[in-house]
């Protein structure tokens, strides 16, 4: 026994120094994000909406320049962490730590002989390790102090361009991790991964298996449902109190040809409510049947709590890629308000439980078909904001032509082309209670489109399509405060405060902006 | 969704590893020698694909009556013919396929042919140019003369465009799904604008930049000149505008009639 003794005073030794760290506390993750931004959409909410007031309607104006982190890298889409004065930012297979205060570098991370830059959506923490997902379809388990790798697992097969870009997310003492990848036809899949160790947990799988209802919703003289889609692209959220991990799933394959694939090809284009604990499933509800445009619908399940229509609800919001907008309640998944938000010409109406029924015609053609309501909006990340009850989205009112390649039962991969022809790009300001949108500011410009943050100092933090970073008033659209970065806005903004200074964060190509009000 | 992700793969190619543990390996870059031996195995490939295995493959190897072998995990997870030269010999007599009894040589350019192949598809998997670009005949399926009729009448293409002027020869300048994407939306078209300054002076020219904040032009006078928005005066002039509009107005048939009719012009 006494031999044992000594390691184990080691250990108790400095466990209580370990706590009083730069670990991040997994109860940060419960409460909106103030000092800290710990993970992909600052809490389990997915709203984006930080409680900080210091920056405000009156003042953003002053905003200027605190620091600027020049990463050396391109095309960051990552949504920086914040936690104990450090921010964790992703960018392709890399990862940097940088003093969120000076905005000077800690730490640098790439692989010995790799330098993948590129589109990574952010990194997840957990204690003082840190969760990297890469474009060769691994995850890789950092340590927060220096960057050191503690291990990699495979997570999908990169033979078939499976890969990975999504910012993972903690639950307790869990990972949950999923995939990306269109260009072969592959199943998709969330998994549960412990930690410590990389072991994995639990699988839900997007394709349904023989003994679920859902597996009739698949013609099953191919093998089309081995190979289907559904894949899990972003970042999911979390309702602690009823247990349920909610997330969006992409398109079903082959991508353009609907004949290969008659039915409504559940579980993909579907919000699934699963049990985090097992990876059951608990509810879904299919925001695009029978998807025939790539519209997957993977964009960020919005939760909030409040009156609908007088009455107490937990709410889900998700504006999809399909151009419509659902507000569930996330307790069963049932449909509150199912809406276009731009126009959409590629659908009859809504079915009794308040899915699209989707016009057969408009599925592409040989000859090509013309088709509104889709790209509606993308990846880049909405905000609800509880005090003007609107869910920001940035938006596109887009027409395309869509055309079959590949016709017939063999069809596989993309089996058709789309082009878009005219796009308008503008920020709705859509009231949940009714799906309607109360005000629009036009983006329209140069540029892409943009994530946003919105504030309980009134204000919306976003990009416009000409690349300006943008603070507008939440309550109208005005813009109060502008700077053009030299770059674009990819996955949006974020907020903390840190020695009493409220910092408003931009990531825009390889620089990360740091803005506060001048010293008092 | 979009993949920005997806051309950095394609680099990283030989890179990526199924290696659960440490890094991944890394593989010298191909020498110009090597890639020169790589292009003519994959000739060789072509005509042997063509010959054997294009009746059900397809020539590009995209599928027909047999499966897309560019979507193939087992063609992706070949090494050197370890499993192609598996089915090619052996066939796969449950799904109809025969035995193609060839040598370990030809085995080998086929699979130089398909790997050529999914690195042409996966670059170009939506976008760019496929290597079965959607032939004109697939699109005509409207009328000449209901295209015409339709040019000279609510189109009112004939407004600004003429078969013997500016799009004489337009069908020859492009393949046919450019051609018919740029009549129904020439994006990439610039606007001019005229700018005037509060002493009343004028600048023209292209239009670059006209958002909340700013407005900048390429002027005719060769300069490039930007001016806060809220200081002057805007007269846009979008070519496209009038595009846009009839965008909104197209049916399906309006499009294939005035491709069938564009694609006359040659």
């Amino acid at each position: 026994m006494k031999k044992w003794l000594a390691p184990a005073l080691f250990v108790l030794l400095l466990t209580p120094s370990h706590l009083h760290g730069q670990d991040l506390d997994p109860g940060k993750i419960l409460t909106p994000p103030t000092d800290s931004w710990p993970t992909y959409n600052g809490d389990y909410t997915g709203r984006r909406f930080s409680p900080l007031t210091q920056i405000n309607k009156t003042n953003v104006g002053a905003m200027s320049l605190a620091w600027a982190f020049q990463a050396h890298t391109q095309g960051l889409q990552s949504m920086p962490l914040e936690v104990n004065g450090i921010l964790y930012i992703a960018g392709g297979n890399q990862a940097w730590a940088v003093d969120a205060r000076t905005g000077r570098q800690v730490w640098h991370f790439a692989r010995p002989g790799e330098s993948v830059s590129g589109g990574n959506k952010g990194l997840a923490m957990w204690k003082d390790r840190l969760f990297l997902t890469t474009f060769d379809a691994q995850l890789l388990c950092l340590d927060a102090r220096d960057g050191k790798m503690i291990w990699q697992i495979q997570i999908d097969d990169p033979a078939l361009k499976a890969f990975g870009s999504m910012a993972p997310l903690v639950i307790r003492d869990h990972i949950i991790v999923g995939t990306s990848g269109d260009t072969a036809d592959l199943p998709g899949f969330l998994q549960s991964i412990d930690p410590m160790t990389g072991k994995v947990e639990w699988r839900w799988d997007s394709m349904p298996k023989p003994e679920d209802p859902a597996w009739k919703t698949w013609p099953h003289d191919t093998n089309v449902v081995t190979r289907g889609g559904g894949m899990t692209w972003l970042t999911g959220t979390y309702d602690p109190e009823l247990n349920l991990l909610y997330w969006g799933t992409g398109n079903p394959h082959p991508v353009e040809n609907g004949d290969t694939r008659a039915g409504a090809n559940l579980y993909t284009c579907t919000i699934v409510a699963l049990n985090p604990d097992t990876g059951k499933l608990v509810w879904y509800f299919q925001t695009s049947p029978h998807d025939t445009h790539d519209w997957d619908m993977v964009m960020t399940p919005v939760l909030f709590d409040g009156p609908f229509h007088g009455k107490p609800r937990k709410m889900l919001a998700q504006a999809g890629k399909n151009g419509l907008f659902f507000v569930l309640d996330r307790t069963d998944g049932k449909a509150l308000v199912s809406e276009a938000f731009v126009p959409a010409n590629w659908l009859s109406g809504f079915d009794e439980r308040g899915q699209p029924i989707p016009l057969r015609d408009k599925e592409p053609q040989p000859d090509g078909v013309l088709v509104t309501g889709g790209v509606g909006t993308n990846w880049q990340a909405p905000s609800y904001d509880p005090d003007t009850g609107l869910i920001y989205v940035n938006s596109r009112e887009a027409m395309g032509v869509f055309y079959l390649t590949m016709p017939g039962k063999m069809a596989e991969g993309w089996a058709g082309r789309d082009f878009f022809l005219s796009s308008k790009s503008m920020l709705k300001a859509i009231d949940v209670q009714t799906g309607k949108t109360r005000w629009t500011a036009d983006t329209e410009g140069r540029g892409g489109q943009s994530g946003i943050l919105s504030t309980a100092g009134g204000l919306v933090f976003t990009a416009d399509s000409s690349s300006s970073l943008v603070a507008l008033d939440a309550a109208t659209g005005k813009v109060l405060w502008h700077m053009y970065p030299g770059g674009s806005l990819g996955t949006g903004a974020m907020t903390y405060e840190l020695d009493g200074r409220q910092y408003v964060v931009y990531p825009v190509d390889g620089v990360i902006y740091g803005f506060t009000l001048p010293a008092p | 969704m979009k993949k920005p992700a997806l051309v950095v793969l394609a680099i990283l190619g030989v890179v990526a590893s199924l290696a659960a543990q440490g890094a991944p390996p890394r593989a010298a870059a191909p020498t110009p020698a090597e890639l020169a031996a790589q292009a003519a195995a994959a000739e060789r490939g072509r005509v042997i694909f063509k010959e054997n295995c294009s009746a059900c493959h397809a020539e590009d190897a995209t599928g027909g009556r047999g499966p897309d072998l560019i979507r193939s995990s087992l063609v992706r997870h070949d090494k050197g013919g370890d499993l192609i030269g598996v089915v090619v010999t052996g066939g796969r007599p449950d799904k109809g396929m025969p035995p193609f009894p060839m040598t370990q040589s030809q085995i080998s350019d086929i699979v130089a042919f398909l790997n050529a192949q999914i690195s042409l598809f996966d670059l170009h998997t939506r976008y760019g140019p496929y290597p079965n670009d959607i032939p004109a005949e697939r699109l005509a399926t409207g009328t000449v003369e209901a295209g015409k009729a339709y040019f000279n009448g609510p189109g009112k293409c004939n407004t600004c465009h003429s078969p013997t002027g500016d799009l004489a020869g337009v069908a020859k300048k492009y393949n046919p799904p450019d051609l018919e994407v740029r009549f129904l939306y020439p994006s990439g078209t610039p606007a001019t604008a005229i700018v005037t300054l509060p002493s009343g002076k004028t600048f023209e020219g292209t239009l670059l930049l006209n958002d909340d904040f700013n407005v900048a032009i390429m002027g005719k006078d060769g300069w490039y000149h930007s001016w806060p928005t809220s200081a002057v005066k805007i007269e846009v002039h979008d070519p496209l505008a009038v595009h846009a509009e009839l965008l909104q107005k197209y049916t399906n048939a309006d499009m294939h009639n005035l491709f069938t009719y564009l694609e006359t012009l040659k």
